[in-house]
């Protein structure tokens, strides 16, 4: 008898797995609405080994964007009101993941147009597929030099994608070049000319670091570069080596993320290594968020960081009110790449109501490419695509389809516990907001 | 209960169980078959099931490597990696050794040169590896292979350089695709294909007296070896098997079969432990329970991602739904973890294994030592049969 | 805070010779308790608690009081370092930078170290010798002088004891030293006088954060002698210590807050207790549901089921963690307000000076808690009865049982223990890293690189094992030629030690001799 009922246990258990069903959004409030609601395909980190704190915040900020556009009636497409739906994809950070999602979104859940993507590696691999199905696609987050030129595949040799006529890709993050190049002016510009760039040996790290180095290279300056696998937690050995230095570095740049960087940014202060009287602490963008950056890094003051977004100090009536939201959600400040990841369903909202169409991939992309919209990090437009096809010579290929302002600029704590919105604004000129382009450790503006 | 007692009766009388379950077994594979020509499938379909073949071979290798030879190896992922990775590379820039006069140029090797490369330079590694472990049992030789499998995974994201960090490694496309629509069908038979005939292979060798040596290698090794089973030899058989399978499904996966490139993140050892839950779920020592407990595994974790349960009996909700969302996608890994714990510990080989002992017709009683063979290995022929 | 010079000399001259002379008095009290043939001549017992006294103050000498047996191995190491550092100073001042290093392909390296593992050991079988340690001897051989060491070793198999393991050693980490010295000559670690700073400042910080380490490492050893199985949810049992000190100081703050009307934070000390008390329950409630029945022999094949089931279990505690904390990066407040240690420069002579040594204020706080319970536990398993019986159910268990041990208890209690030695760690050092759900799989690895070092089963080589872990990866990240992949193959060091300890001496240095 007992082998009997493990049978009929085992059916059973069987069939509830098989028989799980999925869940549908549904909507209600003042507007009318048609039949047919729009889909979005969010691609997004949700589980391990991706970076599951990013792609939680873009998934939240994909459905906080769709739903307040659907509080102000939708999309309007010939006079008739569509919903707006958003569907995330877990890409789990991994190609091979993030192909199969992108898949899924657009064959079964037909979404009409995707955004997203945190990791380059996913955008790389998922690029081709969007292009082949002819989905309009605006990238929030990858910073791959490649990402939205024209995919790098090693055996492919194909010409650039351009060349045919439509591309579906578009992207409104930087490109890894264009955050680096500030960092380093700002850095010129104080006559550094020691520089050690702890790097992640990540598909983030290591173009960015390269980058940097070739610049502080052609400007004449020392660069001594070192790797540190993410997920290490203990810097001390490479740090007391960096110490233990003749002369100590000008300046120390992170370019590691997440809880790694917070461990690194910590033990560098706690060891005094920087920031200091001799040395510069240049840490990433997550220091923004101040409330993770003080609980995990309590030492770090005078730290700079690049922030990649809007400043505090230009935040726009929309950018205020998604920060509070996010805030409530949260308790932190809303980073770059959830305002990018919602302004991104705003871009393609806007690009389908003027194309008049939400199946038209060649008149939403031609909408697309026109775009000039001020959202919550600022005004949005394309410099060269379909409109503008000739890439003046000098010009990197990334700049297609690329949004050619994300403000990318230098930020300083000066105060223990400082909000983000409350730090300093050092570099570029144009944006300062406390008139000086470094406060020395000890100091205050 | 009466029903099914009935039913078991009538079975007994008619068809009989084992003939029903090569039935069953048949009708899957015909299944499987027909499943890319249903125009209303689409490609995403087809790349879950591919990447399902994929995982079904890791599993049921990985079964046949732990669960019948006793290896209790955490490096599978690893070998798999080298598979891809080697003929990642050596597509990319060719190899020179130069004391031999033997000079290989990217130009000159084709895809299936590059993933034959690999599969050899996994069975290798397997080899030097298998040797190594001869001294190790049991948690040593696990501790073994995570520190290899940890040491391969940082190698090849610390060596940026030549592997591609963890922007991953394209392989070369081992089937150019002109049209998109027909895509994946090819990518869909080739999987499939590779997992049938690695199966067949590995059934090939659980049934003959190799396998016999390797259970009881497993159950005692002092006493195989006593009874003059050269121990050694089969030890490093099994490695050197099992790695240049994952090696060959490795090189044959990232080809831009399942996935277009190879990224280290793929060797981390929550991937392998996934491998290790599927094959317990479905039974460890059974080739085809691990296959199918991938399948199946997989499959639940995708439909865990989200769950709604609708309420009975006319109750609602507060805001007049009767669905209950419970939003299971940050739990499922954990309930996954719970299903194989207690599967561990209450059906030791695996959730299929009842359904499969049914269909076998041997009656047995879920004794707790069964270590026994199972009646799908019993007859190859019978199996390749109904293949073919 | 700043250690004054005068302080530190002080402090020296004070402290070192005042332990030292405790050390002289106290060791020979060893003997009491020992069968004649156990005892150890009371002249080094007398030396060795002088040196340890005056090296490690009362850490020393409660050290070798409690375990004996270290003061060979003591001997043994203290011999590595010493050559070490004296050979690669006269090195440094010899060798030309440009030395090809071809010559070290030829003279040395893995390829003749796996050629002499590989004969010799069949060689002694051939001629019957006792073959104690040869492999060990002809791989370390091998890999510092090449193919000398089968000259050395085939003629006339002599038997291998500590003076050949000590020669051998020490000229395998010469000859590391010699090859980061010629592939980076400005590495620091080479660039006399400046080097003895930098050599002693990375030797601290391994031991700072190995001896934290340790902790961890303890209740894995503590687990695996009781019961020979290694938990594999170790790493995710120190991880959940940490949340659960985490969310008591958080709570347990806002709790104090409100009921006195002012603002109370909770030092981080407190969650360490916290973390222990729940852990330990929870390590119990599973021993008696999952591991009982294997001891029970219900299970079969005993040994996969253990590394399978407490795989599971750590799997179900990750993520059930991942899902209820969220993956953001979470710490708690310091045990202690002072940034760091710093030990001042003092100038000896005119180009010779010592210092600045720096030592993180919080880790030296938590190797000290690490310290505290590490002897706690050997107090604990040496002097009461219930520690003396799970030694004993570790030793025999059919014994134990006859004289009325409950070896099911026993079991119980390791489990539980062990893992309550790892959430201790993890609450210890919540203070010092960014925790996040994954926070031990980088832990745990390293745990298992130490006990296997130590010696599966051992508790002072744990101890050890975990200090000599904290060095090799200080040393390996401070002294590879290449700054960048000495930082990024950190992890590796250890797992590489891990590796050639498994394959060449799987008992490591502690262990009892069984497999």
């Amino acid at each position: 008898m007992k082998r009997r009922r493990m049978f009929m246990n085992c059916v059973a258990l069987l069939a509830i797995f098989a028989l799980l069903p999925i869940g549908m959004a549904q909507a209600d409030g003042h507007c009318e609405f048609a039949d047919y609601t729009i889909t979005l395909g969010n691609l997004a980190p949700l589980s391990a080994p991706g970076a599951v704190a990013g792609g939680i915040a873009m998934d939240w900020a994909a459905k906080q964007a769709a739903a307040d556009i659907n509080a102000d009636c939708g999309i309007q497409i010939d006079g008739v009101n569509h919903q707006v739906a958003v569907v995330t994809g877990d890409s789990e950070g991994s190609p091979e993941r993030g192909q199969a999602v992108a898949e899924r979104l657009i064959l079964e859940d037909e979404v009409d147009a995707m955004l997203g993507v945190y990791h380059s590696a996913v955008g790389l691999a998922t690029m081709g597929i969007m292009e082949a199905n002819q989905i309009p696609t605006v990238f929030s987050e990858p910073w791959n030099d490649n990402v939205s030129a024209n995919g790098i595949r090693e055996f492919d040799g194909a010409p650039p994608r351009f060349e045919d006529g439509i591309d579906h890709i578009f992207r409104i993050s930087p490109a890894s070049s264009m955050v680096g190049s500030v960092v380093v002016d700002w850095l010129l510009s104080l006559g550094v000319d020691d520089v050690v760039l702890i790097v992640e040996n990540t598909d983030y790290g290591q173009p960015a670091a390269a980058d940097e180095k070739a610049r502080f290279e052609a400007a004449g300056a020392t660069v001594s570069q070192i790797d540190v696998e993410l997920g290490t937690e203990d810097f001390v050995p490479i740090l007391s080596r960096i110490q233990a230095r003749a002369e100590a570095p000008d300046v120390i740049r992170i370019i590691v993320t997440g809880e790694t960087s917070f461990n690194l940014t910590q033990q560098m202060s706690e060891l005094g290594v920087a920031p200091s009287a001799d040395t510069i602490c240049v840490t990433n963008q997550f220091a923004f968020q101040s409330e993770q950056y003080w609980a995990t890094v309590p030492d770090g003051n005078y730290c700079a960081f690049n922030r990649v977004g809007i400043i505090p100090s230009l935040f726009s009536d929309a950018a205020v009110a998604l920060n509070a939201k996010y805030e409530m959600e949260f308790g932190d400040i809303v980073p770059s790449f959830a305002m990018a990841t919602y302004d991104a369903v705003y871009i393609i909202a806007d690009a389908m109501e003027r194309a008049g169409s939400y199946t038209d991939a060649a008149a939403i992309v031609g909408a697309i490419e026109a775009t000039d919209l001020d959202l919550s990090q600022g005004r949005y437009y394309f410099r060269f695509g379909g409109h503008n096809p000739d890439l003046p010579e000098g010009t990197p290929e990334f700049m297609w389809h690329q949004w050619p302002d994300p403000i990318v600029t230098v930020m300083q704590y000066f105060e223990p516990g400082q909000s983000g919105l409350d730090a300093a604004v050092i570099y570029p000129e144009v944006y300062q907001t406390h008139g000086t382009s470094y406060i020395v450790p000890g100091t205050s503006p | 209960m009466a029903v099914f007692n009935r039913f078991e009766t009538a079975i007994d009388a008619g068809i009989g169980r084992r003939r029903l379950g090569y039935l069953l077994l048949g009708l899957v594979l015909l299944f499987f078959l027909w499943f890319p020509n249903d125009a209303s499938q689409s490609n995403y379909a087809k790349t879950v099931f591919i990447s399902g073949f994929f995982y079904a071979i890791m599993a049921s290798s990985w079964a046949l490597l732990a669960g019948i030879a006793g290896q209790f190896s955490f490096g599978h992922m690893a070998f798999m990696g080298i598979g891809a990775y080697v003929a990642g590379l050596i597509a990319r820039d060719g190899f020179i050794i130069a004391g031999l006069g033997i000079q290989i140029t990217p130009e000159s090797i084709s895809a299936i040169g590059a993933i034959i490369v690999g599969t050899v330079v996994a069975g290798l590694v397997g080899l030097v590896i298998g040797w190594l472990l001869l001294r190790l049992r049991a948690a040593y030789l696990a501790l073994f292979t995570i520190a290899f499998a940890e040491l391969f995974r940082i190698a090849m994201l610390t060596e940026y350089d030549y592997t591609g960090g963890s922007n991953g490694l394209s392989l070369r496309p081992l089937i150019e695709v002109a049209e998109v629509d027909t895509a994946r069908q090819i990518e869909y038979y080739l999987m499939f294909a590779l997992l049938i005939v690695c199966l067949l292979l590995m059934y090939r060798v659980v049934n003959s007296p190799i396998g016999m040596f390797l259970r009881a290698m497993r159950e005692d090794e002092d006493a195989a070896s006593a009874l003059g089973v050269n121990v050694v030899r089969y030890k490093i058989l099994v490695f050197v098997f099992t790695s240049m399978i994952v090696g060959l499904a490795g090189a044959i996966f990232y080809s831009d079969v399942g996935s277009e490139r190879i990224i280290p993140e793929q060797l981390e050892v929550l991937q392998m432990s996934l491998i290790i839950a599927y094959a317990v779920i479905g039974g460890m020592e059974s080739l085809i329970g691990a296959a199918a407990g991938a399948f199946i595994s997989r499959y639940m974790l995708e439909a865990m991602r989200e769950v709604v349960i609708t309420l009975p009996f006319g109750l609602t909700m507060a805001d007049g739904s009767d669905a209950f969302t419970w939003e299971t996608g940050a739990w499922r890994f954990a309930l996954f973890g719970l299903v194989m714990v207690f599967t561990l510990r209450y059906m030791r080989n695996g959730l299929l294994y009842p359904i499969i002992n049914w269909f076998s017709g041997r009656d047995l009683v879920m004794k707790k030592t069964v270590s026994k063979r199972h009646d799908w290995d019993d007859d190859p022929a019978q199996l390749e049969g109904r293949d073919e | 805070m700043v250690i004054e010079d005068t302080l530190f000399i002080l402090w020296l001259m004070v402290a070192g010779p005042l332990w030292a002379t405790v050390g002289l008095f106290v060791m020979p009290g060893v003997n009491q308790d020992q069968p004649k043939e156990d005892q150890i001549s009371k002249t080094t017992l007398q030396i060795a608690g002088v040196i340890g006294g005056f090296a490690l103050g009362p850490i020393g000498v409660a050290l070798l009081y409690f375990e004996p047996a270290m003061i060979r191995r003591t001997t043994m190491m203290v011999g590595v370092i010493v050559t070490v550092f004296a050979t690669s100073q006269v090195l440094v001042r010899v060798v030309d930078p440009n030395l090809p290093s071809a010559l070290w392909l030829i003279l040395a390296g893995p390829l003749w170290a796996a050629i002499a593992a590989y004969i010799l050991p069949r060689h002694y079988r051939e001629l019957e010798a006792d073959d104690q340690n040869v492999l060990t001897a002809a791989a370390l051989g091998g890999f510092a002088i090449g193919p000398l060491i089968i000259g050395l070793m085939w003629k006339s198999t002599p038997k291998i004891n500590r003076d050949w393991m000590i020669t051998l050693g020490s000229l395998g980490a010469w000859q590391i030293y010699t090859l980061f010295a010629i592939q980076n000559p400005d590495n620091p670690c080479v660039l006399a006088p400046f080097s003895l700073t930098y050599l002693t400042q990375q030797t601290a910080n391994g031991v700072v954060i190995g001896s934290i380490y340790s902790l961890m490492a303890v209740g894995l050893t503590l687990i695996y002698s009781v019961q020979g199985i290694v938990s594999f949810a170790h790493g995710q049992l120190y991880m959940v210590g940490g949340y659960f000190s985490f969310y008591f100081l958080l709570h347990g703050g806002n709790v104090l807050s409100d009921l006195t009307g002012t603002e109370v934070s909770i030092n981080p000390i407190w969650g360490i207790p916290v973390a222990a008390v729940i852990v330990f329950v929870m390590g119990a409630l599973f021993e008696r549901t999952f591991l009982k029945p294997m001891h029970e022999g219900l299970i079969e094949r005993a040994a996969e089921y253990a590394i399978l089931i407490t795989f599971g279990f750590g799997f179900v505690i990750e993520y059930t963690t991942l899902a209820v904390a969220g993956p953001f990066p979470q710490r708690t407040d310091r045990f202690i307000e002072i940034r760091r240690f710093t030990l001042q420069r003092t100038t000896i002579t005119e180009d010779f000076a010592f210092g600045p040594i720096n030592i993180i204020g919080d880790r030296a706080f938590a190797m000290v808690v690490g310290i505290v319970l590490i002897f706690a536990l050997l107090y604990f398993l040496q002097r009461t009865w219930t520690g003396r019986a799970l030694r004993a159910t570790s030793q025999d268990r059919q014994a134990a049982a006859v004289t009325g041990i409950n070896p099911t208890n026993m079991n119980t209690l390791s489990f539980a223990l062990g893992s309550m030695l790892a959430a201790m760690s993890g609450a210890a050092l919540i203070p010092i890293f960014a925790w996040v759900p994954w926070v031990g799989a980088e832990m745990v690895g390293r745990s298992y690189v130490i006990v296997v070092l130590g010696g599966l089963g051992s508790v002072p080589g744990a101890l050890f094992g975990g200090i000599i872990v904290g060095i090799v990866e200080a040393l390996g990240a401070g002294c590879h030629p290449d700054p960048s992949r000495g930082a990024a193959y950190k992890e590796a060091f250890a797992l590489v030690i891990f590796a050639l300890v498994l394959l060449l001496k799987p008992t490591g240095l502690f262990g009892r001799e069984h497999n």
